[in-house]
């Protein structure tokens, strides 16, 4: 584990080193990302323009939950996007073999080995978003829910993290996964609402099928103190398992994996 | 027991086939023949430690599948491989960590980034202790030359450059046995001498088993003793290289330069006439009588130069796979 994060510090530093090679690149990037997180605050603003709840949240808490939606969408940007990307390019020119050679586990090794900065713009916006939103109300989180919402952030993150292996290892066998990213991207994009906006069959997909709910809503539920620990479990389970399937997916296809011609 | 242990070792391939045209590229979505492939065929040999043996074979002969086995890239599909004790394609650390690939035509550098930080990467993913990353580095240096190399970019590296700072990356960590899969392929003749050396060198301080695969006959002539030959997946030959050349080449070029014209048939009692213009003769002599007709032939023409030649590798290894294809 010590050795992962350790490894994990050596590649952010190695991409850090290669965005910087290519400066104007590197500065256009972030400021595209903040220009998004605007967009998406701007969105919701127009809705309180003509209403004061939106599926029984106020504004200010479910600016909590588009900032958790721009915080997560930058790390997606950040850690995950760029190797699924990659991840293509190395089956296609027979270069993941070197990975495999690699005594580390290769799923860690292509999932997460390259780090992009295009991300830090959603990322900042989303933090600053949530710092405004407490601003704006007189609540302020026990200990207990910060540490609730510590244990749903986490889960969240894993989540998405397990979705995008799913995602990657597709491209063993569709080689062009970019379908498949937009479909998960047009999907996430519910994520910037409060899951109690969507109702009947649209809520039980978002929550249980493609678990969103569990990635925006729950964790900024539990930062106002209002998940109940039967949702917290769940969150653990639904993390647990679907990184336990995706792990298990991406074995199997490594397994069938006979790389490209020499 | 010897290190490398390959035992009837097969790695087939399913391949679809597509007849040409649109006609054929519907046929084959809707119903896909598929034909086996036997990249390798019950394919058995022994390596001891220390030992540098050469893979020859044409292209598509099953040496790069060979060694994608014996890294434990592919499963075999029959038989059984063993290298230092492990089964490779379980690829436990413990036995990735004591071997490395080298493959000519595949590159692991950063492309935007000095070759020294894929090194740091790798020292990383190898868990080599500072101490003896450093030592490692040093001595690579000094065998390769590397020196400027690393602080440039490797997209601002020449092809040879690369090569040179890709073997340094796949050596960090001290590996004990080598896959080396056409590690000079392109490079030019300078180059190759050098990377030569390198693994000469390597193989001589450490001791390590070294298989090598190349196109350049020149690269296995000069580094291995021992030689195994494969063609569409068979092994047929596997020995000391230089009684392969006896067996199938039992003769030497012999070179004459005469001061005054002969005609071919002065020499036929001696070996076969290659070409004779009257006064440039070259014979094929029997090896062991080699040495006797020169000095017979010294006494009966008048002879400004005389020199030996074995025959070129590259025209024993073509009559070997020719008669192996008939």
């Amino acid at each position: 584990m010590v050795k992962y994060i350790k490894l994990l510090g050596v590649f952010i530093r190695a991409s850090l080193l290669t965005e910087l090679e290519y400066r104007a690149n590197f500065i256009a990037q972030i400021f595209l990302g903040l220009l998004w997180a605007v967009v998406v605050w701007v969105s919701v603003l127009i809705f309180f323009a003509h209403t004061t709840t939106l599926g029984g949240w106020e504004y200010a808490q479910v600016l909590i939950v588009v900032g958790m939606f721009s915080l997560i969408n930058g790390l997606i940007e950040c850690m995950l996007a760029p190797n699924v990307k990659r991840l293509i390019e190395m089956v296609r020119l027979g270069t993941l073999d070197f990975v495999l050679l690699k005594p580390v586990s290769s799923q860690f090794m292509t999932t997460l080995r390259y780090t992009r900065f295009n991300g830090i713009g959603d990322f900042s916006a989303g933090v600053l978003t949530i710092i405004y939103a407490f601003g704006q109300m007189t609540y302020r989180p026990s200990l207990e829910a910060i540490v609730q919402f510590a244990c749903v952030f986490l889960m969240a993150c894993l989540t998405v993290y397990s979705i995008w292996v799913f995602i990657a290892t597709a491209s063993f066998w569709l080689v062009k996964v970019n379908n498949l990213t937009e479909l998960f991207r047009s999907i996430y994009d519910t994520g910037r609402f409060p899951i109690t906006t969507f109702q009947g069959g649209v809520r039980f997909f978002l929550t249980y099928v493609m678990p969103i709910a569990f990635i925006t809503t729950f964790p900024a539920q539990a930062f106002l103190g209002k998940l109940d620990a039967a949702t917290t479990l769940t969150s653990v389970a639904i993390a647990a398992i679907t990184f336990i399937a995706s792990n298990r997916f991406w074995n199997f296809a490594i397994r069938n994996y006979s790389s490209a011609s020499s | 027991m010897s290190q490398i242990h390959v035992e009837r070792l097969s790695k087939h391939y399913q391949v679809h086939e597509k007849e040409a045209g649109l006609g054929g590229s519907l046929r084959s979505f809707f119903a896909r023949k598929y034909r086996t492939v036997k990249a390798v065929d019950e394919v058995s040999f022994d390596i001891q430690a220390g030992e540098m043996v050469g893979f020859l074979g044409p292209n598509g002969a099953g040496k790069t599948t060979t060694l994608k086995v014996l890294s434990g890239l592919l499963y075999p599909s029959g038989g059984n491989a063993s290298v230092m004790g492990h089964v490779p394609h379980k690829r436990e650390t413990a036995y990735l960590k004591q071997f490395t690939l080298v493959m000519g035509q595949k590159q692991q550098l950063m492309w935007d980034l000095p070759a020294i930080e894929t090194f740091l990467v790798n020292q990383a993913i190898y868990e080599i202790p500072k101490g003896d990353y450093d030592a490692t580095l040093k001595e690579l240096d000094q065998l390769l030359d590397l020196g400027p190399l690393l602080k440039k970019q490797v997209r601002k590296l020449s092809l040879g450059e690369r090569m040179k700072c890709e073997l340094a990356a796949a050596m960090l960590h001290r590996p004990k046995v080598l896959f080396l899969d056409e590690p000079t392929i392109g490079l030019d003749v300078t180059m190759q001498v050098r990377i030569r050396d390198f693994i000469a060198a390597y193989n001589q301080r450490h001791g390590a088993t070294i298989i090598l695969t190349s196109h350049y006959m020149a690269d296995v002539t000069a580094l291995c003793e021992r030689i195994i030959v494969i063609d569409k997946g068979k092994l047929f030959y596997d020995g000391n290289f230089r009684e392969l050349i006896e067996k199938i080449a039992p003769y030497k070029i012999l070179k004459l330069q005469l001061s005054t014209h002969a005609i071919s048939e002065h020499f036929t009692e001696y070996g076969k006439v290659e070409s004779c213009d009257g006064v440039t003769v070259v014979l094929h002599v029997p090896r062991e009588r080699a040495t006797d007709t020169a000095a017979h032939l010294l006494t009966q023409f008048k002879v400004n130069d005389v020199t030996f030649e074995d025959p070129p590798v590259e025209d024993i290894i073509r009559q070997v796979f020719e008669g192996n294809r008939k």
